[in-house]
């Protein structure tokens, strides 16, 4: 897994997609997000990591506007977030999201999880949000447990799920928070090996992960951020050879030595 | 409005008794039988279960009236102070019977087995291990249960005795000013009520730190 | 005097026939201290001086009888104009007393939604109201129901208090024999048991749809 060549980078465009500038942000009066400037073209895949409590968590939560922020702008294909509802809402709907903790609907099919948003948000029909969820659905390869509830389901299958759920949404950016954090190890493949599927469709990634070796494989840029900021933000064949900032280095090290 | 207000604290004192009087056979009840309903199987559990579920499941308006018309019907003369006593203490009971049996059996059963390791009796168990555990664990839903017991004794007045809320319709049928007389009843009932409550909040945050909502009341 | 037993068994059939008073009061009084304790609920989460006069109403009608309720109404209500009979006087007492407890019910079963589940619903983009009617509240009242049904139990035995403003419900009944026959003793007894045994074939009942709603969440 290690040794493939980076997937050929010809998908991606240079329109920016997401653009954050100067963004703060304090948890009362801890400081979490430091003059973060960010740029992430359309079809790059982003893997943003970090030691715990660095932010990266809070950074792509705030661009969904999950999480309100106290200074600087994010905008999503030039669309503003957090500046009034109506915009934060449109800019929403370019994001799909998945979290840590999976957030299926326990009183839901999977069937019904999936196509939610696509009946009660893009006002789809009965019949029409059930063919795209299914569609979706066969793409994370679990088609055959529509019909279940998410207690059924291991966690792997749940996370699929979710990442059906979220691509039901059709959006422009797919956001991951910590996807695999919260699974086992021998469930964590199943849902790597969906978004390395994924990925090579050129859809746009912000992936907030550990999982190195997913990195190496299938970003096209690494962020590496600590106590707020971004120490480091370089092509990924470059950070994994030579990170510059020697905090970088220092994580690496750990996280690669087990 | 002071003279309606004083004309009720008459009442406070019958109040009090009662409760006090009602703890001396809900406190007993809730631990002999809570302890049985938690040790003992079978038919005497099934015994057991049917006397804490006359006390616990019937309503305590009919019970009361219940015993204070039929005791002396099968001869049995007792004072209107001590069949109230009696009727919303074991009533109060019954409940509190309930908290000791669940808070004994939420103990994981290593502590009995511990204290069985270490050569303990029973009894001994029972005593210095589980039930100081229990019943502090449990003792928000006691001061829940006291509270009870509190507004419970507003009943007495409907077997003679002066509490407060006698003392509000006494005054009521000399005085027309029903708005004063019964908000100043309320208004009694909280003042005795609230500063249980609230050192119930406090216990439960002391024995329970990490549960955020007060359950208090 | 003593206990006759033939004159008990023939006031079983009056008094059985208010049964349906006493279900009709236990059912609207349950209604309407789910809707007044939703109310108070969704206003102290809304927070601000409202919440907070509500947070104090919650305690304050928990730290008090619910007789001194009923009386309250019984009397304050037509001392401002406002004429309405025993029996609604009564609703409206028991569901004033059960709000504050039901608020908390409410409460624990929002509370228990993990944070998780609102965040996935405004990651869909799910509007604030389809995330009450689709996310929250189908989770709200599978928490909901169990506790919702011991109160419903609890309702059914304070609903004999409604007699001291002489609606005819059960013990109403017996006191309507007693005071004509001057033997209370029996009629009494009846309503005890009839009491006890509604009591406890509805927490029974409420006991089995637990166990089924338990059955369904492990699905």
């Amino acid at each position: 897994m290690l040794a493939q060549d980076p997937l050929p980078v010809s998908a991606i465009n240079t329109t920016p997609q997401v653009q954050v500038d100067g963004l703060n942000k304090w948890f009362g009066a801890l400081h979490v997000l430091k003059d973060i400037d960010l740029t992430i073209r359309a079809g790059t895949r982003m893997v943003v990591c970090g030691p715990s409590g660095s932010g990266k968590s809070t950074l792509i939560r705030c661009c969904n506007g999950l999480e309100p922020f106290q200074k600087g702008t994010i905008q999503l294909d030039g669309v503003a977030l957090g500046r009034n509802a109506r915009e934060t809402a449109t800019a929403r709907r370019l994001t799909g999201m998945v979290f840590q903790s999976f957030n299926l609907f326990p009183h839901l099919t999977v069937l019904a999880n999936c196509t939610l948003a696509l009946r009660r948000v893009f006002l789809k029909s009965g019949r029409e949000a059930e063919e795209i969820a299914m569609q979706h659905l066969t793409a994370v390869r679990i088609p055959e447990k529509a019909q279940a509830y998410p207690a059924q389901l291991s966690g792997g299958q749940q996370q699929r799920v979710a990442i059906a759920r979220a691509l039901c949404l059709n959006p422009r950016i797919m956001l991951f928070d910590e996807p695999t954090s919260a699974l086992d190890p021998e469930m964590i493949k199943e849902v790597l090996d969906v978004m390395i599927a994924l990925a090579k469709t050129g859809m746009t990634m912000v992936c907030v992960t550990h999982e190195m070796g997913f990195a190496r494989e299938v970003a096209d840029e690494i962020v590496f951020m600590d106590e707020g900021r971004i120490v480091e933000h370089a092509p990924s064949k470059d950070f994994f050879s030579a990170a510059a900032h020697p905090r970088a280095r220092l994580f690496l090290d750990t996280i690669l030595s087990h | 409005m002071l003279e309606i207000w004083l004309g009720i604290l008459q009442g406070l004192g019958i109040t009090a008794k009662v409760t006090a009087y009602g703890l001396v056979f809900a406190v007993p009840f809730a631990l002999v039988f809570g302890v049985a309903q938690f040790l003992t199987t079978g038919l005497t559990r099934f015994l057991v279960t049917a006397v804490i579920e006359f006390w616990r499941s019937s309503a305590v308006v009919v019970l009361l009236f219940f015993f204070y018309y039929v005791l002396p019907v099968m001869g049995i003369t007792l004072s209107a102070l001590t069949v109230s006593a009696l009727v919303l203490g074991l009533n109060t009971g019954g409940y509190a019977s309930q908290a000791v049996r669940a808070g004994l059996q939420s103990l994981p059963a290593g502590q009995r087995e511990a204290g069985m390791a270490l050569g303990l009796s029973r009894p001994a168990i029972l005593l210095l291990i589980e039930l100081p555990q229990a019943l502090v664990a449990m003792s928000p839903t006691f001061v829940n249960n006291l509270i009870q017991l509190v507004k419970a004794t507003s009943l007495v007045s409907l077997v003679t005795l002066t509490d407060m809320t006698f003392r509000a319709k006494e005054i009521a049928q000399t005085d027309y000013d029903p708005v004063a007389i019964y908000s100043a009843l309320l208004l009694a009932f909280f003042v005795v009520c609230y500063p249980i409550a609230l050192a119930g909040r406090w216990l439960e945050a002391r024995v329970n730190p990490e549960s955020g909502t007060p359950r208090g009341i | 005097m003593g206990f006759n037993f033939d004159f008990a068994l023939s006031t079983v059939p009056t008094i059985i026939g208010a049964i349906g008073t006493t279900l009709l009061a236990t059912v609207l009084s349950c209604l309407g201290a789910s809707a007044l304790g939703f109310t108070f609920e969704m206003i102290r989460r809304g927070g601000g001086a409202p919440g907070l006069a509500v947070r104090f109403l919650i305690d304050f009608v928990r730290s008090t009888p619910v007789l001194a309720w009923l009386y309250f109404l019984y009397f304050v209500l037509p001392f401002y104009g406002i004429r309405l009979g025993a029996m609604t006087v009564g609703i409206l007492g028991l569901s004033l007393y059960y709000s504050g407890y039901l608020a908390e019910v409410f409460k624990a079963g929002i509370d228990a939604i993990p944070k998780g589940q609102q965040e996935a619903a405004r990651a869909l983009s799910l509007s604030r109201r389809d995330t009450v009617v689709f996310v929250i509240a189908p989770q709200m009242l599978r928490n909901v129901a169990a506790p919702l049904g011991n109160y419903l139990v609890s309702i059914l035995k304070a609903t004999p208090y409604l007699a001291i403003l002489a609606v005819p419900e059960m013990l109403g009944r017996a006191f309507d024999i007693a005071s004509e026959t001057y033997r209370y003793a029996e009629p009494l007894t009846v309503a005890g048991i009839l009491f006890l045994a509604l009591a406890l074939m509805l927490a029974y009942g409420v006991k089995r749809i637990e166990q089924r709603l338990l059955a369904s969440g492990r699905r």
